[in-house]
């Protein structure tokens, strides 16, 4: 069934279609909240809350953008008052980083080098989270989530000039908190 | 091509939005530029973490555990939607009672009337009654009676004309 098909149904009150937009959104909208939360549970409650929220309000979706850029809107909003609640992420020391890096010698060769990964992962996701909101948000949907230039323009409401300039800046300031890093050992994670 | 505008289409180009001649360009910059060379690496490794994450897998019954919060919600909702407008309609209802209130106050009561307004309102026919005792009475009783008419209606006591 097509997705406008789903939706026009769904505000009719059939539970079967929104269920149907749930199962298909539900993991954009879960690795959304992960990027942002770095907590699984916190990102399910979130995902959880969005979806009430986009059925509540599904009666006033009439249909001017894609579903899909409708439900981003609702999960960027949501997601942005829930980090204002909770207050920014403090910032994360170089000190932090190589505790995390050097740690537990004792592994073996693999599980080491799985673990400097999952903890250069970590690192950068905690430097992404000390970004001011803007810069935060957008790295967010591009670079995490994937998300093209055109949708992002249309989720925030921004001209696509900013978008690109917002994203530029937001990657540059991340370098410059992983510069340090990135000098002592050496960017050699590839892009996949 | 300078390193500022390098880094530009270097981040352009790992987005995969630079083509023909700007990319040949910055290759060339590249191979020239040791430092750009290392921003890119940094680039490519930062690009890279930051995309590792976005697979994550979901937590299970994801749907099995919103549905009945659904039906909840949906549950209040007409509720909700009463105590909205409830409290929307407090200043309309304020302003209706201050409405009437401020007619009801006012409107003249029967004990400020005068007496052909009483008889008016009274439903009476103050004319005819008035005619039938201008007609019964002498002359001089006749112009006592509109002496004190006059008096009665609050206006400025004219002397008869002969």
């Amino acid at each position: 069934m097509e997705e406008k098909q789903l939706v026009r149904l769904a505000q009719e009150g059939s539970p079967e279609a929104f269920e149907e937009l749930v199962r298909k959104y539900q993991p954009k909208v879960f690795s959304m909240a992960l990027s942002f939360t770095r907590n699984r549970e916190a990102a399910d409650d979130l995902a959880q809350e969005v979806f009430l929220k986009a059925y509540l309000a599904l009666p006033r979706f009439h249909g001017k953008s894609e579903f899909g850029t409708w439900l981003y809107r609702i999960s960027v909003n949501h997601i942005k008052d829930y980090l204002r609640k909770k207050g920014r992420a403090k910032e994360v020391s170089l000190e932090d980083v190589r505790e995390i890096s050097f740690s537990d010698k004792e592994q073996t060769e693999k599980a080491e080098r799985d673990r400097e990964i999952e903890s250069r992962r970590t690192l950068v996701q905690k430097f992404v989270g000390s970004l001011p909101d803007k810069y935060r948000i957008i790295l967010t949907l591009r670079d995490i989530q994937g998300l093209p230039y055109e949708e992002i323009s249309r989720i925030l409401k921004l001209s696509p000039g900013t978008v690109d300039s917002r994203l530029h800046r937001a990657r540059r300031m991340l370098r410059v908190k992983l510069a340090p890093y990135f000098a002592a050992e050496g960017g050699t994670y590839e892009l996949s | 091509m300078n390193c500022r505008k390098a880094e530009k289409r270097l981040l352009m180009s790992l987005d995969g939005r630079l083509e023909g001649g700007a990319a040949v360009l910055l290759a060339k910059h590249l191979e020239a530029c040791p430092a750009c060379r290392k921003a890119e690496a940094d680039y490519r490794s930062m690009l890279a973490l930051l995309r590792d994450g976005r697979d994550a897998e979901p937590i299970p019954r994801f749907w099995e555990r919103l549905g009945p919060r659904l039906k909840e919600e949906t549950e209040i909702v007409p509720l909700l939607f009463w105590e909205r407008w409830s409290l929307r309609a407090i200043p309309v209802f304020l302003a209706l009672v201050v409405m009437i209130g401020g007619f009801l106050f006012l409107t003249p009561q029967a004990g400020e009337m005068s007496q052909s307004a009483t008889l008016l309102l009274e439903n009476r026919d103050p004319l005819s009654e008035t005619q039938a005792l201008f007609e019964a009475d002498k002359p001089e009783t006749r112009t006592m009676m509109l002496m004190f008419a006059s008096l009665d209606e609050k206006t400025t006591l004219r002397r008869p004309t002969p």
